[in-house]
């Protein structure tokens, strides 16, 4: 196991080395000019000069390489050049509403996959009208299930926001389903989960049905299995062999399909977090890549790369906690 | 022959009622928006959506870009400004209630306003305008270069402040005037906040200025807080907070003023939503003088436009009428000098390009290359439709034309190498940092300036502008212009206004527009009794 866990931190230091080399060669052959970013659009070009130099832009890229994998190792991601603040102090700011949102989304698509497939596979009466609206759910654009979503429930019913996370954040963690708790504040707790429950749905629609679906072929096969006969037969209880023989063993691809959903949602987070003014780094990277925001695009990018990879570590540790069979 | 399957047939029946609740909301929610709105605060609080994050700290020796200009122009203060909702450029009083300038224009003398105060309490003197000079200078953002000229700045008494210049400049009362010119920070605070950093990272989320508000909350792509200050020495507004919240979509926005979550959006909606505000019962439409326009330039390092001809024939095919009526609707009107509207009295700097077709007609049967991009910023709609409406009529004149889109920062990168950029490109709104001519074509027509794209550059005109400058004298700035205008690289499409709206209860809106910044003063703003 430990072994294992250092070889997959060992590629996790490459992939990432290679995925910031990756970015430091495209920005160098993009035509973009972030220095007016940094200034202002109106900058002149002396001002502009003087200041590309003085952030080492005018540099090989060799050399900017090598001071940005200097400052990466140290910590350092450099500063945004829209926000002028350290790019890590923008993360304290972004990331954990991202990381929340995704969370949220994440369990709520876990709740509908799971609901989804044990009604199909239990052929629950009625189930199909749900499984009906999932699906409809899923086959919209994320951007128009988002405006769709707003209109009915934010400007049609009036029941949910259309923006923002809700109340103030004051710490300590960043997370406010945590920190609203944390500091008593029951109807601000309240508020982040109206808040959270519209973008969450939209993110966790088509993953629901991802999951959902292969968690339903697993269980049909399953159920249909000689042992799960024989378990009915000696007289165990239906919720008994469901949780104790089928669910166990029928997990294993949905779990799998789990973590690639996981890492999917972390892309996605991009035109929910738009659409819903979420203040996440998806909005935080939309914003910077019209104006090349070098530091902040690489930032995310590694961030979301290494979220990326330690996902499908902790599901492959899932998958060997399920399946004794498997090596981690 | 291929036959559906029972699976298929229902995923094609999901796909196709996947549209209608989606008709059916489009529907409703165009019905809706008519009834909606809000009623008047009763808590003095004025929600007032922002379309996108300001992007740059609110600092005003920081800030150069677009809707951050609301923070700053209340919460901060400079010795004069702009008169609100006027068609023309005039200088007025605000940290200083009168002026002299010596003739040569080097020498401005201010009497400063009496009973004025920071937010941190300290008492606003004459110490305070070279302390801010100073740390504009320090700081260096990209309207550093308002204050470089200044060669000393003596405070004879308290309310008194005379600025040395080191060279003539008749443009300084306007830089001064500008929303990005140099602002009266607190000398105390600035000691105080100092930091490594001339108190930068202070002023990230605090300020310390005279204005009518304080910025007491600053939540980067969330939103921004303004608190009235209560010891302001003018209009004190029945808003004692005015709310900013961020929003990245502008259909949200849009929704949320429908449904009365925010009351007054300032030049933040498309063109596309004129017609539905212009019958919306809750609400009225401003449209409001500015300084800023939709230009059109061309770029003389590409083959199709190497030659003077060619780039006066391409311009002469703008039907400016046509593509003002159809794109840019009411907030805008036809341009007709080259300098934004009311610099020059009198409409001296008249643009001489007529509208003429045949002219580019006949160019296109005898140009050699008939290849055509006309480029515009991503994001922005106007921009977009001219340059696709452009590029039709050129494809119906026998030239290969493509509309296409480029990013914020691959506009801003042409003038490393213009070869990089389109033939042309659509400008859907700019403007000056202030109201002087020089301000004006320094940075559009002077190749040194920022927003000269291609940097098509005519040595006559910058030393025509540099002469103007320090005379300040309009035949000189309007031989600069006829001079820029030779080069046929540069069009002025439109005057375009600033479009508010505003929730009906809302007055004075028109009274608070300032000029230049295309925000509003909101200590201005008021209630419907």
């Amino acid at each position: 196991m430990i072994t294992s866990l250092a070889k997959r931190l060992g590629i996790t230091v490459v992939l990432l080395f290679i995925l910031s080399g990756i970015i430091f060669f495209l920005q160098s052959i993009s035509p973009g000019d972030p220095v007016k970013a940094y200034l202002g659009a109106n900058a002149s070009r002396a001002d502009v000069l003087s200041e590309r130099h003085r952030l080492g832009l005018d540099q090989p890229t060799i050399v900017q390489f090598g001071g940005f994998l200097v400052g990466l190792v140290h910590g350092d991601l450099g500063v945004s050049y829209r926000t002028h603040r350290p790019v890590f102090k923008d993360f304290a700011t972004y990331l954990p509403a991202t990381i929340e949102l995704v969370v949220f989304a994440f369990l709520l698509a876990i709740l509908l996959a799971v609901t989804f497939a044990f009604s199909a596979a239990l052929r629950v009466p009625g189930s199909s009208f749900y499984r009906g609206i999932l699906l409809v759910g899923a086959t919209a654009p994320p951007f128009l299930l988002a405006i769709g979503g707003i209109v009915l429930f934010y400007q049609q019913l009036g029941v949910l926001p259309a923006s923002g996370r809700g109340p103030d954040d004051r710490g300590p963690t960043g997370f406010l389903v945590i920190d609203t708790l944390v500091n008593g504040d029951i109807p601000g707790f309240g508020s982040t989960l109206q808040h959270l429950l519209l973008p969450g749905l939209v993110l966790a629609i088509a993953p629901a049905i991802s999951i959902g679906r292969i968690l339903r072929s697993s269980l049909e096969s399953t159920l249909s299995a000689d042992y799960v006969r024989t378990a009915r037969s000696k007289g165990l209880g239906r919720g008994r062999v469901l949780i104790k023989h089928v669910l166990r063993n029928s997990i294993g691809p949905a779990i799998s399909m789990s973590g690639l959903q996981l890492g999917f949602m972390f892309a996605g987070v991009v035109v929910v977090e738009q659409v819903f003014s979420w203040p996440g780094i998806g909005n935080y990277l939309a914003s910077s890549i019209p104006v090349s925001d070098f530091p902040a695009i690489a930032g995310v990018t590694l961030v979301l790369g290494t979220i990326y990879i330690i996902t499908n570590a902790v599901v492959d540790l899932l998958q060997a906690a399920a399946d004794p069979r498997l090596v981690a | 022959m291929h036959h559906m399957t029972p699976q298929h047939r229902m995923r094609a029946v999901i796909a196709t009622a996947a549209l209608i609740p989606m008709l059916a909301l489009a529907a409703c929610s165009n019905g809706a928006a008519a009834k909606t709105g809000n009623p008047a605060p009763t808590n003095g609080v004025l929600t007032v959506g922002l379309l996108g994050d300001i992007g740059q700290p609110p600092d005003p020796d920081i800030y150069y870009a677009n809707n951050g200009t609301a923070i700053i122009i209340n919460t901060y203060e400079g010795l004069v400004q702009y008169k609100n909702n006027v068609n023309d450029v005039q200088i007025a009083p605000r940290l200083a209630t009168s002026w002299t300038v010596s003739p040569d224009k080097t020498v401005y003398n201010f009497t400063l306003r009496k009973g004025v105060t920071f937010h941190d309490g300290t008492p606003f003197t004459s110490a305070a305008v070279k302390v801010a000079f100073d740390r504009r200078i320090a700081v260096k953002g990209g309207a550093a270069y308002m204050v470089e000229g200044v060669k000393s700045v003596d405070t004879p008494d308290d309310l008194t402040a005379v600025v040395t210049l080191d060279a003539p400049n008749s443009a300084f009362l306007d830089e001064l005037a500008s929303p990005f010119g140099p602002k009266m920070e607190s000398p105390t605070g600035l000691t105080k906040y100092a930091g490594s950093d001339n108190a930068q990272t202070y002023l990230m989320t605090h300020d310390l200025g005279t204005g009518p508000y304080m910025l007491t909350t600053a939540q980067t792509g969330t939103k921004y807080e303004l608190t009235q200050y209560d010891k302001y020495w003018g209009t004190i507004s029945p808003f004692k907070t005015i709310k900013l919240p961020v929003y990245s979509d502008s259909s949200v926005l849009e929704l949320a003023y429908d449904k009365g979550d925010v009351s007054m959006i300032a030049a933040a909606l498309p063109s596309s939503a004129l017609k539905k505000y212009s019958t919306t019962s809750y609400s009225t439409s401003y449209f409001l003088p500015t300084l800023q326009s939709a230009l059109i330039t061309v770029n003389p390092s590409k083959s199709f436009f190497a030659t003077v001809d060619a780039r006066m024939a391409f311009l002469s095919a703008i039907d400016k009428k046509t593509l003002v009526k159809q794109v840019l609707g009411a907030r805008s009107e036809v341009a007709t000098t080259m300098y934004a509207k009311g610099m020059i009295a009198g409409g001296a700097d008249a643009q001489s390009i007529r509208y003429d077709p045949s002219i580019m007609k006949s160019y296109a049967k005898k140009a050699s290359d008939k290849n055509l991009v006309i480029g515009y910023a991503t994001g922005n709609t106007n921009a977009q439709q001219i340059a696709n409406i452009l590029a039709a009529q050129l494809i119906a004149d026998g030239i290969n034309a493509t509309a296409e889109t480029f990013t914020t920062s691959t506009v801003f990168g042409w003038a490393n190498d213009p070869t990089t950029g389109p033939d042309a490109f659509i400008d859907g709104n700019n403007g000056p940092d202030g109201g002087s001519p020089y301000l004006w074509g320094h940075v559009f027509w002077d190749k040194t300036g920022g927003i000269n794209y291609f940097l098509c550059d005519n040595p006559k005109t910058d030393d025509l502008l540099n002469k103007a400058l320090a005379t300040g004298d309009k035949s000189t700035y309007v031989k600069a212009a006829a001079a820029y205008e030779s080069m046929g690289c540069y069009m002025q499409l439109s005057y375009n206004k600033d479009w508010v709206v505003a929730q009906n209860w809302l007055t004075n809106v028109a009274g608070a527009q300032n000029l230049g910044a295309n925000e509003l003063d909101f200590s201005l703003l008021g209630i419907k009794k």
